[in-house]
């Protein structure tokens, strides 16, 4: 199914604004205490008011869930607590409609243990799926793999007593890892993503990528036949479904993950994992070192292909990407309370990551809007949502989206023991203080602040696609970087598009020298406030800044200059 | 050979007087300047500006004078109100400090790196004692030596050596312009990006001081990890400095180390003098400390002047910078090999000064309970650098015996100490107590080794 609502334009991921969604926990359409796909639909208002263009949906595939659906017990059918193929269809379409796409999750590594693919092949060794996973009959294969979830995970083989061997699994023992080596299993991984292509999504979030296939004597990650099985995939999607993306999920070091673009023929986005601790860690530290070391050290990426970046998501505060001190140190600010560690990260939500302190959490916002990368929003967030460390596993931030002060937070018309899990109803994050209803009534709120600031992103295409350069200030405090677009390529404005921001990472307010000779002459305009500041002289341009502050600033020829 | 007008050059000695660079108290008597050398390095197509280099002795002392020339009426916005910088004014032209005027200095690039390197923008950094640093493109610095000397720079020498040597936390060398007397200017890498250790350590301290927190580790803007780097790095240096230069013979070394022990006694007993009271009535213990030291450690060629401000960090680490050691001393004293503890020493003397220095911006009825703190983070971040420094590979083999270290680190100090006193007595009075609490803790903290 073709939308007929976009105009062509292919790249738009290198200019959106994803919006992660957690289907279970957005909003209940049918009243049954579940997030359902009707209720996303039900919402896309405020989605389309708010102002992001893409939503990134969670797993729902049918599943045990016994990890939030990530193990996936049928390909083809919807969770029917989600929902069916209509109400995907529904959602899709009514989400272009309002120029908005729809992306979903989808994992290729595993299955859920309950898979009728991993029931037959598990029966006897003889069966037509014997060969669809893993299996060995001694648990030594692969030793240099490392396992991934160490707090419960022993081995990444389990050994199954109705066929008598042990199976493979990177992750829990109850999603066994399909065998790619398989032409069947690689030709029915293939059919999925066209079958949800069709239906129209507008592309996948690859869950687990690194780890499609095994080979002894490696650490069966980014293995070069996973890099040509993306390939493959890409080639289809070019072929039958241009203007569709495949975002890769891959939590390694960006020299790492840069492969997964290949040479621009296999992800078109790959979440840039470790700039997101650093944006934590240099706020807290009042220095940009943090980020300007994994920035000045992630490589170029392929045309065509952009970085997804993010704040928090529905995993922990991922620290694999940081050095053990820096780890440690981490863990000390953010996790002073043992109940907040999981695996080898953080579960907590952005606001109570920052103390609720709203310059922070505008601060880190204005960061992650203009790094080079996609930003990735996580529902929530935009309204400074809480979370719940007494929830186990990662269930603490994934909490009913809190609408309105109103029974269950507005989610669900369900009686409150149905909800799959009770919204936050403390005095600082309870629904009854912070809710969309609320903040959009209140034009301070940090929601209208968020919506402001997409809009202001949508007008300039730098933030998207053009270069970044660090400017280089005494005050280790302060970050200040120049985006910089040639050319803007937009209906109104061909001309270039130039974006210096300047962020105060300090809580006290901080001087700044720039040295901006280069473009001497030109005048920066403010772009929240659109107020003209003083031209560029030869000398350093002195810019002081509020606590936590920060500066978007448009550089334009001035008044009268431009014919 | 090219010729000012005369004019101009009975004007020199009374602007050599007005630069910053200039070493003396005040300008020296015109009998003693020479125009030693004068060459036109540039002149424009149309003849009507020019840029001019002159060597100048002014009594024992050289001095590198970059003029620019233009034209009687030609706008000078680029001195921007800067007096000093103008040397006057004769035949329709006009002559300044060609360094202010970003096309002069655009030239001076090309002229420096015979033609090799270029630039759009140039500009000039402020606040320095004896040279002029140009910044070109954001790319290259480019440092002008003001006050010459014979022989070879310490910093083009040792920079250039290290780099030689494999060790890459210095800026890259990329022009060494110099004649057949002296180095004129050197050319390096601009750090962009990059922070003085000063300012970092300044950070973390004002965050400290601002905090709820008591205690420097749990502070957000925590230093010492930059302090454990650091250590390594300066460790990593003096390897490479000794693998250079090599090591003096033993007995040098020995003498070096009782020369440093036999002034002592004299300079605490001016210091005490300087105090104004009696002040350390019994240094025997220190004496002991020191006299236990049975042998000081390799000497070799050091920093001689490291400290927060002549550290950078950057994307990719910590830099070291400057050579040049002490510019106040006379060039054989600052390449005279040292024990590399003198180094060590001067760096934990600037930590000290730093927690001081941000103590100073808060109001004296606070110091009472911010002065705990101080020194918490001071002994916190001396721990994580010694713990970085002793912690590379191969450094034990050049130092002292593992229980004189401290000993020999006190020592050093100690002299750094009552190096300052002198110091801050002459220029900044108001900063007298910083040094004297050095020597306090020094002196009573002599009969515990740390």
């Amino acid at each position: 199914m073709v939308s007929p609502f976009f105009a062509p334009q292919p790249r738009w991921y290198q200019t959106a604004v994803f919006y992660e969604i957690l289907v279970r926990g957005f909003y209940d359409g049918n009243g049954d205490g579940t997030g359902d796909l009707a209720g996303i639909t039900a919402k896309l208002d405020y989605l389309q008011w708010l102002g992001v263009d893409c939503l990134w949906l969670l797993p729902f595939y049918q599943s045990p869930l016994r990890d939030g659906g990530y193990d996936i017990s049928d390909f083809w059918t919807i969770l029917p607590e989600y929902g069916d193929l209509a109400d995907a269809v529904e959602l899709v379409e009514e989400s272009h409609k309002r120029g908005i796409r729809v992306i979903a999750d989808l994992v290729m590594n595993h299955t859920s243990d309950q898979h009728p693919w991993f029931l037959e092949s598990q029966s006897d060794r003889t069966n037509p799926k014997a060969d669809w996973y893993v299996w060995n009959d001694g648990d030594a294969a692969y030793s240099d793999a490392r396992v991934i979830f160490v707090d419960t995970e022993k081995s990444n083989w389990t050994f199954d007593s109705q066929r008598g061997q042990y199976y493979w699994h990177r992750f829990f023992s109850h999603q066994p890892d399909l065998n790619y080596d398989n032409p069947e299993v690689a030709d029915t991984m293939i059919d999925v993503c066209r079958y949800w292509l069709d239906v129209g999504l507008d592309g996948f979030r690859l869950d687990a990528v690194p780890y499609l296939f095994e080979r002894e004597g490696t650490n069966c990650e980014n293995l070069a036949e996973t890099h040509e099985y993306l390939r493959r995939l890409r080639k289809e999607v070019d072929a039958l479904y241009p203007g569709r993306v495949l975002l890769a999920e891959a939590n390694q070091w960006p020299e790492d993950v840069v492969e997964y673009f290949g040479k621009g023929d296999e992800c078109h986005m790959c979440f840039h994992f470790p700039v997101m601790p650093r944006m934590f860690m240099a706020v807290r530290r009042e220095q940009r070192y943090p980020i300007t070391e994994i920035l000045g050290r992630t490589p170029e990426i392929p045309d065509g292909c952009q970085w997804g970046i993010f704040l928090r998501n529905h995993d922990e505060l991922t620290l694999e990407m940081v050095t053990d001190e820096e780890r440690d140190y981490m863990w000390e600010e953010y996790a002073k309370d043992p109940r907040m560690k999981r695996n080898i990260g953080i579960g907590r939500r952005l606001a109570p990551l920052v103390d609720n302190d709203r310059r922070v959490a505008e601060l880190l916002h204005a960061l992650l809007f203009s790094f080079p990368g996609s930003p990735v929003l996580y529902y929530g967030d935009e309204i400074g949502m809480g979370d719940n460390i007494y929830l186990g596993d990662r269930d603490g931030v994934r909490t009913p989206m809190q609408w309105s002060p109103d029974r269950n937070a507005g989610f669900s018309r369900a009686d409150f023991a149905q909800l799959y899990l009770p919204p936050l109803m403390d005095p600082v994050y309870g629904y009854q203080a912070v809710n969309v209803e609320a903040g959009v009534r209140d034009p301070s709120s940090l929601v209208h602040w968020m919506k402001r600031m997409l809009e202001v992103r949508r007008q300039h295409p730098v933030f998207g696609t053009g270069t970044f350069e660090v400017i280089s200030v005494e005050n280790p405090s302060v970050l200040a970087y120049m985006r910089s677009l040639p050319e803007r390529a937009t209906q109104e404005d061909r001309g270039p598009d130039t974006v210096l921001c300047v962020c105060n990472l300090s809580r006290l307010a901080q001087p700044a020298e720039l040295p901006l000779q280069r473009w001497e002459g030109k005048v920066p305009i403010e772009l929240l406030g659109r107020v003209p500041f003083p031209r560029i002289g030869e000398l350093p341009y002195f810019v002081t800044l509020a606590p936590y502050g920060f500066y978007w600033f448009e550089i334009v020829d001035p008044p009268g200059s431009r014919q | 050979m090219a010729a000012l007008p005369e004019e101009l050059a009975a004007l020199i000695p009374a602007y050599l007087g007005g630069q910053r660079w200039y070493s003396g108290a005040e300008a020296p008597d015109p009998s003693l300047v020479n125009i030693d050398e004068l060459k036109e390095l540039w002149v424009a197509d149309d003849g009507t500006r020019r840029l001019w280099q002159a060597i100048v002795s002014a009594g024992p002392d050289w001095y590198q004078l970059l003029l620019g020339e233009r034209p009687a009426g030609q706008r000078a916005e680029f001195l921007h109100g800067r007096d000093e910088a103008v040397l006057g004014a004769a035949a329709n032209a006009y002559f300044y400090d060609a360094t202010l005027d970003s096309e002069m200095a655009k030239v001076l690039l090309r002229v420096a790196s015979g033609g090799g390197e270029t630039a759009t923008f140039a500009r000039q950094l402020t606040a320095e004692q004896s040279n002029t640093s140009l910044v070109y493109d954001d790319r290259l610095i480019l440092k002008v030596f003001r006050r010459l000397h014979e022989g070879r720079n310490p910093d083009v020498e040792v920079t250039t050596a290290l780099v030689g040597a494999g060790f890459e936390h210095v800026a890259t060398p990329l022009i060494s312009w110099r004649d057949e007397r002296f180095d004129l200017a050197f050319g390096q890498e601009f750090l962009a990006g990059g922070t003085e250790g000063w300012a970092l350590a300044v950070t973390s301290l004002r965050d400290l001081y601002g905090s709820e927190s008591r205690s420097p580790e749990e502070a957000g803007g925590d230093f010492a990890a930059e302090a454990e780097r650091l250590g390594r790095v300066t460790a990593e240096m003096h390897l490479a400095l000794q693998s250079v230069f090599g090591s003096a013979p033993a007995a040098e070394a020995a003498s070096s180390w009782s020369r440093l022990l036999d002034g002592f006694g004299p300079r605490l007993e001016a210091a005490s003098a300087v105090a104004g009271k009696s002040l350390w009535p019994d240094c025997s213990l220190l004496v002991d400390r020191f006299g236990r030291v049975r042998e000081p450690g390799a000497y070799f060629r050091v920093h001689g002047d490291f400290h927060l401000g002549q550290v950078m960090r950057t994307d990719n680490g910590w830099r070291v910078l400057d050579f040049e050691g002490e510019p106040a001393r006379p060039l054989h004293e600052r390449t005279a090999p040292c024990s590399p503890l003198k180094d060590v020493s001067a760096m934990l003397r600037s930590f000290h000064y730093a927690a001081r220095h941000v103590l100073a911006e808060h109001r004296v009825a606070e110091w009472e309970s911010l002065l705990p703190l101080a020194a918490a983070w001071e002994a916190h971040n001396r721990r994580a650098f010694m713990d970085g420094y002793e912690d590379v590979a191969g450094i034990q083999v050049l130092l002292p015996e593992r229980g004189s270290v401290s000993a020999v680190v006190a020592a050093y100090e100690l002299d750094k100490a009552l190096y300052e006193l002198e110091y801050e007595q002459a220029h900044r009075p108001e900063w007298v107590p910083i040094p004297l609490d050095a020597l306090d803790r020094i002196i009573y903290g002599a009969g515990s080794d740390e």
